[in-house]
């Protein structure tokens, strides 16, 4: 067995075991950060219609952008939706759905919906985050600071999508069977593939998709949970006002 | 240590670990979520009108997380404690007060950090590591003198009443207490504000008093200043002989005293006081409506700039849109107005650390008023008037400058 395929079963075998231990790890350690602060001398009673408003128009909607630049908006929106669909493409492959869901609408469109689209998606993620990175690079010691966490973030996600995205054109090699799966916990957390991506491609994806979920705690990929928390206690807190 | 040629010394570490251990979970929370996207910067009216990094929201949030990882963050902890440097404090000092502490960034923040607490608390930190500007000082020592920012003797804070022909109560039993503020109270400017609103009161014949020579500062410069065990003194003092007089209701014409008054005295204190607070454009909203106060209309096109205490931090927003809807036939809005406001520059202390930043601040809101072909600009705090009017004289702007009190009592029938 050459060197590199023993690199590539560690990815897909042993790997996704130490993304889960140090995602945990982080996640407990991110937690004990909050909670060994103090807490705050008022609290805002949760108020589930307003947290639930506050979230859908500024986190899922991005009102507040949309109503200071609408250009802004579009590359946010675009690049957090793509986010969306490239997470809701890649449950298909953990099993939660099948292209089976889009067959009322036709067989080529839920062909279309599983081939094509995810390939555009990919395109639209890789094309607004670069235009974020160019943004934040432009306007460094300007109008912000970023921490290093900020550009590792970024650039982790760059290389995942542009590796994912070579995954996709790049034809795939002659490959044994039944490699192609990465087990997180055998027979309950499982990615199939449907079709054989290039073998290269598929296992640095692999690869830097865990470097990114093991980075997630300790980056500013928290913000994909506290970002929900935040405008919960903000909606609630404005009702309480009475704005 | 020798950090950049000055010594810190060890008390000042340990003042500033136990301030920045004071940084609550939820805040902790944002600052590690705040992205740094600085979505924000240009609408802060200090950023955009200095362009200096230091003032932008997110530059600062940056700056204090880091200062607080030094001391807590789980490697520093499991390594050993960073210190405080030189630069650290005097970054956050710069920072920390080129802001007016409006809350604007709150408003463009997709998360909806509370940032008005946040760069409370981030005040709190610089005052902790003996970092406040030498004005911001000054005032606090002047407010323990004389209980009010200005440094003027507490028996003048009635001096407005001697020029106006109504002889001003000071009971000791009333149902109404109109709380004046130290900015109205002391600063020639807004005295006939003070005056507009004893008239409305003596003319709807309440059962009313002043508070004279025991009305105290609220506290709010204590407050935003790093100060809280002194503005616990200040809210004490008021609301004791606010209920001591058996006051139903508090009823103040400056935004700041309204904002500490309903939302912060409840924290400071522990509880909430026996009585209600209003702004004076509630009260009188509430007058015109039910009809006890009959105004005269005007054709005057009137602009109405939202103090950001009263508005974005303190929930008042449509009030004084229906007086003035009462009163001219032709209301101008700003293109910033109500809870997405912007600053006149004239809170958070910036007069006292960087008056031009101010000033500069203001222009820009006069400027507007003046291409709408507003007759007379209104808004509802005297620290927004003040602000007005010093910007009107320094930048050559004709327009007249009123707060919403005084417009009604010109008004009344």
């Amino acid at each position: 067995m050459s060197v590199i395929t023993t690199l590539y079963r560690f990815f897909v075998e042993v790997l996704p075991y130490i993304t889960i231990a140090i995602f945990t790890v982080g996640m407990i350690l991110r937690i004990l950060r909050w909670r060994n602060a103090p807490k705050d001398h008022y609290s805002t009673k949760i108020n589930l219609v307003e947290s639930i408003k506050y979230i859908i128009l500024d986190v899922v909607l991005f009102r507040k952008t949309w109503k200071r630049d609408k250009l802004t908006w579009l590359v946010l929106f675009l690049f957090h939706g793509s986010v969306a669909g490239i997470l809701f493409g890649h449950m298909r492959g953990f099993k939660l759905w099948s292209a089976a869901i889009f067959e009322p609408m036709g067989h080529r469109f839920a062909d279309w919906m599983v081939h094509t689209l995810p390939i555009y998606v990919g395109w639209v993620f890789l094309a607004t985050i670069v235009i974020l990175l160019i943004r934040r690079i432009r306007l460094e010691n300007q109008q912000l600071t970023s921490l290093t966490n900020d550009y590792i973030a970024m650039i982790l996600l760059l290389l995942a999508s542009i590796i994912g995205q070579g995954m996709r054109i790049f034809p795939p090699e002659a490959i044994i069977d039944g490699t192609y799966k990465v087990v997180f916990i055998p027979r309950l957390i499982v990615l199939h593939l449907e079709t054989i991506p290039s073998y290269h491609w598929f296992h640095w994806h692999v690869l830097m998709t865990q470097l990114f979920v093991m980075y997630t705690p300790f980056s500013k990929f928290i913000h994909i949970i506290s970002g929900i928390i935040s405008p919960a206690i903000y909606g609630s807190r404005r009702k309480e006002i009475g704005i | 240590m020798d950090q950049g040629g000055r010594k810190l010394e060890s008390n000042i570490q340990e003042k500033g670990k136990k301030a920045l251990g004071e940084i609550t979970r939820r805040q902790i929370m944002e600052l590690d979520t705040c992205s740094h996207c600085a979505l924000c910067t240009e609408k802060c009216p200090a950023y955009h009108e200095s362009k200096n990094p230091l003032h932008a929201p997110g530059v600062r949030s940056a700056k204090i997380i880091k200062l607080w990882d030094k001391k807590f963050s789980f490697w520093n902890r499991l390594l050993g404690e960073k210190e405080i440097t030189e630069k650290d404090i005097k970054d956050l000092s710069e920072s920390a007060y080129h802001c007016s502490l409006c809350g604007r960034c709150m408003e463009s923040c997709p998360f909806g950090f509370q940032t008005h607490e946040l760069w409370v608390k981030v005040r709190e930190v610089v005052s902790a590591l003996e970092a406040n500007p030498e004005n911001v000082e000054r005032i606090n020592g002047l407010l323990n003198e004389t209980m009010n920012p200005y440094g003027l003797e507490p028996d003048t804070r009635l001096d407005w009443s001697f020029f106006v022909d109504i002889d001003v109560p000071e009971k000791d039993e009333a149902e109404i207490a109109y709380f004046v503020g130290c900015t109205t109270a002391y600063k020639g400017v807004n005295h006939d504000v003070a005056f507009s609103m004893c008239s409305i009161l003596e003319k709807l014949e309440e059962d009313w008093t002043l508070l004279g020579e025991d009305e105290w500062c609220c506290g709010n410069p204590s407050l935003i200043s790093g100060n809280k065990e002194e503005a616990q003194k200040y809210a004490e003092h008021n609301v004791k002989i606010l209920e001591s007089k058996g006051v139903k209701k508090v009823i103040t014409g400056c935004a700041g005293c309204f904002r500490v008054f309903k939302y912060e005295y409840p924290h400071i204190l522990g509880r909430k006081p026996n009585f209600e607070v209003v702004h004076a454009v509630e009260y009188l909203r509430d007058k015109i409506i039910s009809g006890e106060l009959d105004i005269n209309q005007t054709e005057k096109k009137i602009i109405y700039h939202d103090p950001c205490e009263l508005s974005r931090l303190g929930g008042v927003i449509k009030e004084p849109r229906e007086i003035l809807a009462s009163i001219t036939k032709n209301p101008i809005e700003y293109e910033e107005h109500g809870i997405d406001v912007k600053c006149c520059g004239g809170g958070g202390l910036l007069q006292a650390v960087d008056n031009q930043q101010r000033l500069n601040i203001v222009k820009e809101r006069l400027d507007e008023a003046k291409e709408k072909n507003a007759n007379i600009l209104v808004s509802a705090c005297p620290a927004c008037k003040l602000a007005f009017t010093d910007g009107a004289r320094e930048f050559q702007n004709e327009i007249k400058v009123l707060d919403i009190i005084e417009l009604v009592a010109s008004q009344l029938k």
